[in-house]
Parts: structure tokens; C-alpha cells; sequence
């Protein structure tokens, strides 16, 4: 009897935190809808979809979502390349300075934002030689995103088999091929979820952003400037698409396992077992 | 291959990101610390003077902020915990089919952006919401009190934001859990609260030692919350910091309180982890090799 | 990272050592450059054939969103328009860097306030304006505009917008807030928000105390900021705010504010109950201004904008989108056949009655430093 109730409660506990999580979410999807009189969207005033028609009427809104999906995409592929490398080194190798390393991979994680945004900024002003700008947001949501890179690949890596790698350079591959044919496939869903997780920091960085944009607008600085005259409805058609294009994403990639495992017919709990993607940490 | 080129194997796959974190961390960080030791103004330009004034007057002036930060971001961490980790569990071990979903909500805010979910609660919590209106029955809240613009709301949005840092590594510490433990636990006769007080609490600790890391050190530094959140006393330090900075321009303060900052969140973490005894952060330090 | 090994302390000393020892190096090296230049040997910027690519920053949600695409359909010229001033001393502090070496990060048109505008010319980073290549603009430009105190011959500035600081009141939640000493007012504990702009908030509650604004001494100041601190510690007031306050004021969680008239106007829309009321000591009268910094690539187009923002027609466009007061003459003839309740708004184009006891809007007295004293007085009590 006690165990029925604590295995419901846990659960009844959980599903209560997620509705937590998802709330605001829901806030900002439902006020997507709305038609407010005038220029503030916090009160319900009538349902309509005309900015899910034109979502992208604001010049600078539009062209700051631009600037942020690609700032993340480069971020994370830069991020994920160079965090990799350092991941493989500190599992793979021993060497000399590795404290060192692990404790520069470390203190960037334990550092407060406003710290590194302020540090960054000193820096760019005293040297003069970076311009304030795309370039040096670039610089630094690379720099804060490859600790959180390492941290996953490495959680990875520790746990795979390494006579995998001894098999196939018995069998007379180069390093390179079995790095490119047995190791990189092994890690790749770390590697994969370590670029989602670099993309996600990036796109939603505000406060070190808000030190070196220099010109540029983002879209969370886009967000914060707006908020001064009240957030236009097409923020929240926006951001709601944001959301659903992740939630499609990650269903397809669920679905696919799904029918994977139908297809191979394999007992179902050790699937259900597996995460869909590797995660942080 | 030669033993040689062998050993400068690592050192070329660490080059890129190591030299990228010290050019764009270390020095950046260098260059802080110098300002933190200068005095003079934007426009006339700053000079070296050993100001180690700056520090004494930071700490003296601004201890309430600092303070009122570290409390938050405590109140806050311990929140997240309160709620990560039933949560974790319950997507650990009850999930079942659904677990990839849960997973999936819990990463999912991430990307709508942080600023627009904590507008968003100042839609939920404003003084004539439904939220507050419950409260006030419950006499959370008194009746002539509110939820916005109190400290109890920056807490809240810290919480809110921080929550998924807290679940991520509770949830891989307990997906590692040997299950094998919990049943001998059952085996031996031990009731459930007993096996998790005895056998899953101590062996999630890493994963508990990395959650309150996550959350606390970000919710420490946190200005944005009380932007949009808080009212008049209850600016965290790092509103000092950005006032400082972006303000006032007064860049030698910002720097000496950045440093500060960062000073007493190290040294935390130092001792922390050294009576955490794990090496929570990176993994095992000395994994076989 | 469980324990400090010895060999790890060594690593530590080895970093202290070496950054002890840049130090010294840095020490000799002395001043890191960041000085202004002086306003004596500013250029004048120049005009002339208006084409190339135009970068404009302006404030968020400050310009009808088709005036642009207008712009550069009718003149062919390239404009990006970036909405990165989010506050005067924000954006001082993110330009100061490449202000003070000359160079304009590639923008040719910025927007300030006077006081960051005279600040910012004294430092010498805005070009002398040619006004030979602005006829609209003088042509258009109302008068009492054309000489401000601060810049009497529109050396370097040109208005974008104006408008002033008053109060702002819900009239059915405080029907008889009429004086910013109402702010003080116990019955509104908790319910009372002031802008975080020093220049906004603390001139009017000094005169709200009888003390003229305009020769204030910084005594003045500090009362007056200390006033404001007791206010915080006791609750009265909420928070401070930007233009945020509107919303705060709209869900009723806020019942008067100090705030701007142009969100006076715009406010209407979204709750009739939200009012402007002139306080009974005076308000204050401040302008947005166009400025060219030293530096900008694309002068001429610079000055096809502003000859442009002041046709009429192409004002009344903006004006009916920001509802500030307009700097330009006749744009009311214009809104009067499109749009009445505009046209005849008090705000948008105030009558004497509004504006007659208003004063300029003020800096805290004295040089560079004592103003900087103040406005980290005024900074503690905001995050106190």
C-alpha cells in the first residue's frame, strides 16, 4: 500500500515540477494569440492570428533572430569542434599540465556571467585590436560554451570500451580512420547533444551579450530593449516557434526510436531505458 | 610512430580550446584585475595606481548586496533541489515510455529565450492574478501584499531559471545508479525511505554537489531577475557590477567587485569540494587509464 | 580536484608570480589611453551627393516601422537601423571605447539626449553640423526649439523627439494625485514607481520641494536623493523603472508614477484611466537629438535622413506611431485630415497650459567628478 502511494507520489511530484517548467511557456504561447488595443500584451483582450500570419513584419526583430541563429550555429560548431578535442586529450592521454587544463576548463563554468561579460568587455577596450560587434559575441559565446562541451563529450568517452580503438588498429588503421570510423561514431551522440546544448546557451545568452554586442542586436537583447515599450506580439509567435520547432525536432527523433525498436523487435524496457540523447553532465 | 610525436598528441588536440579560453578568458581576466587597481574616470582615462582602495570600499559599501546575492542564490539552489529532484527521480525511475519527453520538457525552455520566460511570470505572479489571488487565500500572502517586485519573487524567478541546470545531472547521476543496490537494499529488509536514505541519496551526491554548483553560481551573479522581477532593495551585487559598468562607467569598482565576486565563489567551491570529497565537477579526476 | 596537492600550490605561485611581475611592467606603463580629445578641432560634417549605405542607432520602437523602408525605397540609400540605445550612460559606456579614437563603429547617425548629447560634445566625439545642407530642417523646425541652452545654435544637434517628465496617474485607482509630494503620500505605499534616469526623477522632486531645479547646488541634489532613499527603505516606492512602468500601470499593480507624456498618450489605448498630469511644481522638458559622430562613414546621407524625418508627411508618420511632442512644424495639418484624436491630442502638441511652468531638463552642478558623486549617490539608492 505504502509503496503504491510513494511510487504515485513521486511521480505526482514530478509531473507537478514539469508543470512548473512549462507554464511560462504556455503564457507566452497562449499571449501569441492575443490582439491586444495597444501596445502592451499582458491583458486578454481577444483571440486572433494575425501575427502568426505575418510574424515577421518587425524589420529589427526579424533581423535580430537572424543574428542569433547564426551566432549559435557558429558557436556550436566552433564550441563543439574545439571542446571535443580537449575531451578526447584529458580521457585518452596522459600528459603533462593536465591539472592545469582540467582546473582552465573548470573556472570559466564557475565564473558568474557578469564577470566574464565584464572582463571580456575590459579587454576589448583596452586592446582596441577586436570591434565591438558580431565578431566579438562570436569570441565569447565560443569561449563560455567549450567547458560545458568538454564536461559532456568526457562523460561520454569515459564510459565506452577502448579495445574497440585497439581492434581497429590491429587490423592496420591509421589513427585518423579509426578515429573517423570507430571513435567519432561512438561519441557522436555526446558530440551531438554537446552541440545542442552549445546552441541553446548561445541563443539564450543575454548578459554577456549585453556587454560586447558593440552594433549588434540580438534576439534576447532585442527582448530586453523592447520590454521598455512593451514586447510586440510577434516576440511571443516568435518565441513559441522556437519552442515548437524543438518539440517537433525532438519528437521525430523519438518517433524514429520508436520504430527503430519495432523494427528490431527489441523488448521494449531497455529502450525506454536509453535517452533518446545523451545528456549534459 | 615515434614515442616523441606520441607525446605531442594531446598537446595538439588541447592547443585550440586551451589557447582560445587563456585569450579570451585569462588575459580578459588579467585585464580586470589590473583595472581593479586603477583610478580615474572614462574621460580622462585610468591610471595605475595600486588602488587596493578600490576592494576595501567595494566590500565595505556594497557587503548588503553581496550578502542579500548569496542569499538568494541559496534559497534558490536549495528550491531546486527541493523540486529537481523528484523530479529527476521520477524521470529516472517512473517514467517508463515518456522519459525521453520528460527529459525533452525539462532541456526545452532553453530555447525560449530566458528573458521572455521571466516576463512571463510577471504576467503569472501580477497583483491581480489568480496565482496571487490563491496565495492571499491560503494567507501565504497577506491580503494587502503582493508577490511582484518582493523578494520573493526574484527567488522564484532564480528558481524557475536555474531548474534545469539542478535536474541535468541529478537526473545522469541516478540514470547511473546501479539498480542492483537498491534491490539488495530491498533484499536486506529495508523499507523504501530507508533504502533511499541509505543507499540513493549517498551515491547521487555527485550529481547533487554538480546541481547546487550549477544553480548557485549563475543565481549568485544574476541581475536579470531583479530587473523584471524585484522591486527597490533587492538588488543581488551583480546589479552593482552592471550599474557600475554600464551606468556610472566607474570601471575600476566593477572590476574590483567582479573580482571580489569571483574571489569568494572560488574559494566557496574550494572548501566545497573538499567536503564533498568528490571531484563533482569533471568527473572522476583519476578514472583507469 | 578532491585535494591541493603540493604540486598544484607550486602551479598557483608560479601564476602569482608571474602575474606580480606583469604588474610592475604594467605599473611603468602607466595611462591605457582612454581620454577625450577636447571639442576645439572637431570637423564639420560634410553633405553632398547622399548615397552608399547609412547605419542609424536609435532607441527601441522609436520610429514608425515603414519610415525606413520609405527612406530607402525614395533615395535608394542602404540603411540599417539598429535600436541599441537602451539607455544614454549604457550606450556612453559601449561607444566610449571607439568614440574616443575617432572612429564611429561605422554608425552616421545616433540619437541621445541633450545632456548625453553636450556630454559627448564637450569629449569631441560629434562633428559641427553644416546647416547649409539642413534647409528643411531649419525650415521646419519649430521655434522654440531652435535654441536650446545647452546648444543655442543648433551647433550639433538636431531634435528627433521631445517630451516631458511628469506625472502619470491611474485617476480611477488615485484620482487626487496632482503633485509629485502625492508620491510620498502613505496611502499609496508600494504603489509608486519613479524613473531609474536621475535627470528625470530627482529634478522634479526637488522642485517639488520648492527648490528651483535649475540652480540647484548639489546639496540640493543630494536632499533631494536622500528624500528618495527614505522612500525605498520605508516601501513607498515599488521600483524603478524605464518605460516599463506602463505595464505595471495598465494591471493596476501601480497606481501613479513619475513617467513620460509620449507613453501618456500611447497608454490610452490600452487603459483610458492612465493620465499625464502636469505636476502643480512644473515638469521637465527634454529632447532626443540627432547627432553625426566623429568618424562616420556616410555624412551626406546622414543629412538626407534628417532632411527627410523633417518633411511634414513623413513626420506625422512617425508621430502617429511614438506620440512623442514633434520637433517639426505642420505635422499637425497633417494629422488633422488622417487622424483627429492625434492631431488634437494636448501631449502630442502641447498648449501653453501644459508646458508653462516646465524647465529644461537639468544635470546635477560642477565638474565631471561632483557629477559623478551624485549620480552614484543616486545609483545606492537604486540598488540599495
Amino acid at each position: 500500500m505504502w509503496r503504491w502511494i510513494k511510487e504515485h507520489i513521486v511521480l505526482f511530484v514530478g509531473l507537478l515540477a514539469m508543470f512548473y517548467m512549462l507554464l511560462p511557456i504556455a503564457v507566452i504561447a497562449i499571449f501569441s494569440f492575443n490582439d491586444p488595443t495597444g501596445r502592451y500584451n499582458f491583458e486578454w483582450v481577444g483571440f486572433t492570428t494575425q501575427y502568426w500570419q505575418d510574424p515577421f513584419g518587425i524589420t529589427p526583430l526579424t533581423d535580430s533572430l537572424i543574428t542569433s541563429i547564426q551566432l549559435a550555429f557558429l558557436t556550436s560548431i566552433a564550441a563543439t569542434a574545439l571542446g571535443t578535442l580537449i575531451a578526447i586529450a584529458l580521457v585518452r592521454h596522459q600528459f603533462f599540465g593536465r591539472r592545469a587544463a582540467n582546473l582552465l576548463i573548470v573556472i570559466p563554468m564557475a565564473t558568474p556571467e557578469v564577470v566574464i561579460g565584464a572582463s571580456l568587455l575590459s579587454f576589448f577596450l583596452t586592446t582596441g585590436i577586436f570591434k565591438l560587434g558580431f565578431g566579438t559575441l562570436l569570441i565569447a559565446h565560443i569561449m563560455f560554451s567549450i567547458s560545458f562541451v568538454v564536461i559532456v563529450v568526457r562523460s561520454r568517452l569515459i564510459g565506452f570500451d577502448r579495445r574497440l580503438e585497439e581492434a581497429a588498429a590491429d587490423l592496420g588503421a591509421s589513427a585518423f580512420t579509426t578515429f573517423r570510423k570507430v571513435t567519432l561514431p561512438l561519441i557522436a551522440p555526446g558530440v551531438g547533444s554537446a552541440a545542442l546544448l552549445s546552441f541553446a546557451l548561445s541563443i539564450d545568452d543575454f548578459v554577456i551579450s549585453n556587454f560586447n554586442s558593440g552594433a549588434t542586436v540580438t534576439f534576447p537583447l532585442y527582448i530586453f530593449g523592447a520590454n521598455q515599450r512593451g514586447i510586440p506580439v510577434e516576440v511571443n509567435v516568435i518565441a513559441t516557434m522556437l519552442f515548437a520547432v524543438t518539440v517537433i525536432a525532438m519528437l521525430s527523433v523519438i518517433i524514429q526510436q520508436r520504430r527503430a525498436e519495432k523494427m528490431a523487435d527489441m523488448r521494449p524496457e531497455e529502450i525506454a531505458n536509453k535517452p533518446a540523447v545523451s545528456l549534459p553532465m | 610512430m615515434n614515442t616523441f610525436r606520441q607525446r605531442l598528441v594531446p598537446y595538439a588536440l588541447l592547443g585550440p580550446g586551451l589557447i582560445w579560453l587563456t585569450i579570451f578568458f585569462v588575459i580578459p581576466m588579467y585585464y580586470m584585475l589590473e583595472l581593479s587597481l586603477k583610478t580615474g574616470s572614462l574621460e580622462a582615462g585610468f591610471q595605475m595606481t595600486w588602488a587596493f582602495s578600490n576592494y576595501t570600499d567595494a566590500i565595505s559599501q556594497y557587503s548588503t548586496q553581496f550578502w542579500r546575492a548569496f542569499y538568494y542564490a541559496g534559497i534558490a539552489s536549495f528550491f531546486c533541489l527541493l523540486i529537481g529532484y523528484p523530479l529527476a527521480y521520477a524521470i529516472a525511475f517512473k517514467a517508463g515510455r515518456w522519459k525521453n519527453l520528460m527529459l525533452f520538457a525539462v532541456v526545452a525552455p532553453f530555447f525560449t529565450t530566458y528573458l521572455i520566460r521571466t516576463v512571463a511570470w510577471k504576467t503569472i505572479l501580477d497583483d491581480s492574478s489568480p496565482v496571487v489571488s490563491i496565495l492571499k487565500t491560503l494567507h501565504i500572502v497577506p491580503p494587502d501584499g503582493r508577490v511582484l517586485a518582493t523578494s520573493a519573487a526574484v527567488i522564484a524567478g532564480l528558481t524557475y531559471n536555474f531548474l534545469p541546470f539542478m535536474v541535468l545531472p541529478l537526473f545522469a547521476a541516478l540514470e547511473r545508479l546501479d539498480r542492483r543496490l537498491l534491490e539488495a537494499g530491498n533484499d536486506l529488509y529495508a523499507t523504501s525511505p530507508q533504502t533511499f536514505w541509505r543507499v540513493t541519496l549517498p551515491l547521487t551526491m555527485p550529481g547533487i554537489v554538480a546541481g547546487v554548483l550549477l544553480t548557485f553560481i549563475p543565481a549568485a551573479g544574476d541581475y536579470v531577475n531583479v530587473i523584471f522581477l524585484g522591486g527597490t532593495s533587492q538588488a543581488m551585487i551583480g546589479n552593482v557590477i552592471q550599474s557600475k559598468y554600464l551606468v556610472v562607467n566607474d570601471y575600476p569598482d566593477a572590476a574590483a567587485l567582479s573580482f571580489t565576486l569571483l574571489a569568494i565563489i572560488l574559494v566557496a567551491l574550494i572548501i566545497y569540494i573538499k567536503f564533498a570529497g568528490t571531484s563533482a565537477l569533471m568527473g572522476e579526476e583519476e578514472e583507469a587509464h | 580536484m578532491s585535494v591541493f596537492t603540493a604540486r598544484r600550490w607550486r602551479l598557483l605561485g608560479a601564476l602569482m608570480a608571474a602575474v606580480l611581475a606583469s604588474f610592475a611592467l604594467a605599473a611603468c606603463g602607466g595611462n591605457s589611453g582612454l581620454s577625450g580629445s577636447g571639442n576645439e578641432d572637431v570637423t564639420t560634417a560634410k553633405c553632398g551627393d547622399a548615397s552608399g549605405s547609412l547605419k542609424i542607432s536609435n532607441w527601441p520602437l522609436y520610429i514608425d516601422p515603414k519610415t525606413i523602408k520609405e527612406f530607402q525605397s525614395e533615395t535608394g540609400i542602404k540603411t540599417t537601423y539598429t535600436e541599441e540605445v537602451n539607455d544614454n550612460n549604457q550606450f556612453f559606456g559601449k561607444v566610449q571605447g571607439q568614440f574616443s579614437q575617432g572612429n564611429s563603429g561605422g554608425r552616421d547617425l545616433i540619437i541621445v539626449t541633450d545632456w548625453m548629447a553636450e556630454k559627448m560634445w564637450n569629449l569631441g566625439y560629434i562633428q559641427k553640423l553644416d546647416h547649409s545642407c539642413l534647409e528643411t530642417v531649419f525650415k521646419n523646425m519649430v521655434p522654440s526649439l531652435k535654441s536650446p541652452a545647452f546648444d543655442p545654435d543648433r551647433e550639433y544637434t538636431v531634435p528627433w523627439q521631445s517630451g516631458m517628465t511628469g506625472l502619470m496617474v491611474r485617476e480611477d485607482l488615485a484620482p487626487e494625485v496632482k503633485s509629485i509630494n502625492d508620491l510620498f503620500d502613505p496611502k499609496y505605499k508600494g504603489k509608486v514607481t519613479m524613473l531609474e534616469e536621475m535627470r528625470d526623477t530627482v529634478p522634479l522632486v526637488m522642485a517639488a520641494d520648492g527648490v528651483d531645479p535649475t540652480t540647484a547646488t548639489t546639496e540640493d541634489w543630494m536632499n533631494a536623493i536622500n528624500k528618495i532613499g527614505d522612500a525605498v527603505k520605508s516601501g513607498q516606492i515599488r521600483r524603478f523603472t524605464g518605460n516599463d512602468f506602463v505595464q505595471d500601470m495598465i494591471k493596476g499593480d501601480v497606481v501613479a508614477a513619475i513617467g513620460w507624456s509620449g507613453d501618456g498618450v500611447q497608454v490610452e489605448a490600452d487603459n483610458p484611466n492612465i493620465k499625464y498630469v502636469p505636476p502643480a511644481e512644473g515638469c521637465s522638458l527634454w529632447s532626443d537629438n540627432m547627432l553625426i559622430p566623429v568618424g562616420a562613414p556616410n555624412s551626406p546621407a546622414a543629412y538626407e535622413f534628417m532632411n527627410y524625418v523633417y518633411e511634414p508627411k513623413n513626420q506625422a508618420q512617425i508621430t502617429k506611431y511614438v506620440n512623442y511632442v514633434s520637433p517639426v512644424k505642420g505635422v499637425k495639418e497633417v494629422l488633422v485630415k488622417q487622424d483627429p484624436d492625434i492631431a488634437n491630442n494636448k501631449l502630442i502638441f502641447p498648449p501653453d497650459s501644459v508646458t508653462e511652468k516646465c524647465f529644461s531638463q537639468v544635470s546635477p552642478p560642477g565638474d565631471e567628478e561632483q557629477q559623478k558623486e551624485v549620480e552614484q549617490a543616486f545609483q545606492n539608492v537604486l540598488t540599495g
